[in-house]
């Protein structure tokens, strides 16, 4: 048995739909319309106890109703969750005491208070013995570098100082399970490199288990192991990040700068894209076409003055499988 | 149980501390609260020195009935400003955060804030009426008198609570009240400042039985100045304040267990 375990899961929302103009509004006033959403569709997957895993996937996709499902916040409509024994759902006061949230764009400090006041509301709320705050507060200050405006208000800190505060109040009760939800939004390179290392450093002594939702594809490569993509409700993925590579990655782009203006208008089974100054793009799948015979062919037909050879980058092909440009290689 | 009531403080404190970092502000809030509410009353009174008495009523006994109505949301809203505020905690998605707090939802949403400036506005004012009217309505004050006193205030801040639960829960289906707490409360709470006797009966009725501000201030009033016009009512009503709150609450309660379940989550 794993320790997360999710199984078809589904959930769906009814979404009132507005008719516009003045009989529209009448309309809706006495006869609502609803339409059904899927957020979630039959969704199964397992996590274990330490593991540190991805979500990704577009606007819309799903990822937060997964997150809140997990987390106490929202029934399903079908399907089981199981987190450590415990049915979060079911169990709230008791699971939730065991967890930590954060949700990148909903500060859970006190606005006009120092960032020293939330932790000890913090501490109050979860219960946590005097020795236990002491010694989680003075390492997670030390780690994330806050001493410098932990006495400060709120209000005056920068996003990055806020998102690091709020890390620290979801994980003052030394929570078994970590949900970030977007943890780096908005911070500049230098605190999202804080933010990260931190997350991984936590992750590495505590084995606490940690589950991230994110757009920035930097937080997965450096934080995450596993990546599950989610997409309309489905789960699309779920591996390591360099399997992704061998699953989805099997397109190459070769560039190529002429030393003329060359015209080559069609190649079979490869797209070319006009560059600027003499150069052009081919893009092809390594399985339809040999790549030294792409070359040879270059090479003896036209004047080649440099050639570059390339992998898509993983944020691009994660692009692709949303537009459902690519399928499984 | 200890634990509950340090988390109490803590709550208390951080709110006592947010609202001392604008001083002022909360000194004129309050004020602005007492004499947004004090003008009515000051039209009232005007009104009755050209009538000398509504219904056998005369001011300082209509002042009466008034204090016990500002008393009562004064206390109220001290524990049920997260009630009141329950439709943008919602909407704002800040909810979320309740559930995932390993604590009862309702606890708090009752002590994690306390509007003090309407608590103070209300409360001072209710208590200044009762001052000004207390002495010079005949009540003769005793041990009986004041234990009444008190359990009817507390059935009264019941009542209003109730009705309070009860709207915050319509929230979790219709995520936008307002307009009808402004409906069946506010519009209600303009009649119950006045001896119910001098409406038409279809008010009167929808005062006892359905928005039963009657219970909150003007049966009580009744127990202690013995009016005429209670001839038309049932005696027993002058004893049912504190049932009736229990009861309310008791019902609004049970509303907020069943439909807790059915919250839905704004989206991000």
């Amino acid at each position: 048995m794993s320790f997360i375990e999710v199984k078809n899961v589904s959930k769906t929302f009814k979404i009132s739909k507005r008719r516009s103009g003045v009989p529209g509004m009448l309309a809706n006033l006495f006869v609502p319309k609803f339409e059904k959403k899927e957020a979630v569709k039959n969704i199964g997957f397992n996590i274990e106890k330490g593991e540190m895993v991805g979500f990704i996937g577009p606007n819309g996709a799903g990822k937060s109703t997964t997150i809140k499902m997990l987390s106490g916040i929202l029934y399903p409509d079908s399907g089981e969750i199981n987190v450590g024994g415990y049915i979060p759902y079911k169990q709230r006061k008791s699971y939730v005491g065991r967890i930590g949230v954060v949700f990148g764009q909903k500060s859970q400090l006190q606005w006009d208070l120092p960032v020293i006041d939330s932790f000890e509301l913090m501490k109050a709320i979860y219960s946590v013995p005097d020795d236990v705050y002491k010694k989680n507060l003075s390492r997670f200050t030390e780690m994330l570098d806050m001493s410098g405006f932990i006495e400060q208000p709120v209000r005056q800190l920068s996003l990055g100082q806020k998102m690091r505060a709020d890390i620290v109040a979801a994980l003052i009760h030394s929570p078994e399970i970590v949900f970030f939800d977007e943890p780096t939004i908005g911070v500049d390179v230098v605190g999202k490199e804080t933010i990260r290392s931190f997350i991984r450093e936590l992750n590495e002594q505590d084995n606490v288990t940690m589950i991230f939702t994110t757009h920035d594809m930097q937080d997965i490569e450096k934080t995450c192991k596993r990546l599950i993509i989610i997409d309309e409700g489905s789960k699309v993925y779920d591996g390591t990040l360099s399997g992704i590579r061998e699953k989805y990655g099997t397109s190459r782009q070769l560039d190529v700068e002429f030393g003329c203006m060359e015209d080559i208008s069609s190649i079979d089974k490869v797209d070319i894209i006009e560059l600027e100054n003499n150069k052009k793009r081919f893009v092809f799948e390594s399985r339809d076409v040999h790549i030294n015979e792409l070359m040879n062919h270059l090479l003896s037909n036209y004047s080649v003055r440099d050639i570059n050879i390339s992998e898509p980058e993983i944020e691009s092909i994660i692009r692709r499988i949303y537009n459902k440009e690519v399928v499984e290689a | 149980m200890k634990d509950v009531l340090h988390l109490i403080g803590m709550y208390t404190k951080t709110t006592a501390k947010s609202w001392f970092q604008y001083r002022v502000d909360a000194v004129l809030k309050s004020l602005a609260v007492f004499l947004r509410e004090a003008t009515g009353i000051i039209v009232i009174w005007f009104t009755l020195l050209k009538f000398d008495d509504l219904n056998g009523w005369n001011i300082y006994e209509m002042l009466f009935l008034f204090s016990l109505l500002f008393l009562t949301y004064g206390i109220m809203i001290i524990f049920f400003t997260g009630l009141r505020d329950f439709g943008s905690t919602v909407r704002s998605g800040n909810f979320d955060r309740f559930i995932l707090r390993p604590r009862g939802l309702l606890f708090q949403i009752i002590f994690v804030n306390s509007d003090w400036f309407a608590a103070l506005g209300h409360g001072g004012l209710g208590i200044t009426l009762f001052l000004i009217s207390a002495g010079k309505v005949g009540i003769r004050w005793n041990m009986y008198n004041a234990v009444y006193y008190i359990f009817t205030v507390a059935g009264g801040v019941l009542i209003q609570g109730a009705v309070f639960l009860f709207l915050a829960t319509l929230n979790i289906y219709l995520l936008q009240t307002n307009s009808l707490k402004g409906l069946i409360y506010w519009n209600m709470r303009k009649f119950a400042g006045y001896p119910i006797s001098i409406f038409h009966k279809a008010i009167q009725f929808f005062m006892i039985y359905v928005m039963p501000f009657a219970f909150v201030n003007y049966f009580p009033a009744q127990y202690l100045l013995r009016k005429d016009d209670m001839s038309d009512y049932p005696e027993i009503f002058m004893y049912l304040t504190p049932a009736v709150g229990i009861v309310m609450y008791l019902i609004a309660y049970l509303f907020w267990r069943f439909s807790i379940r059915f919250y839905k989550s704004s989206g991000n």
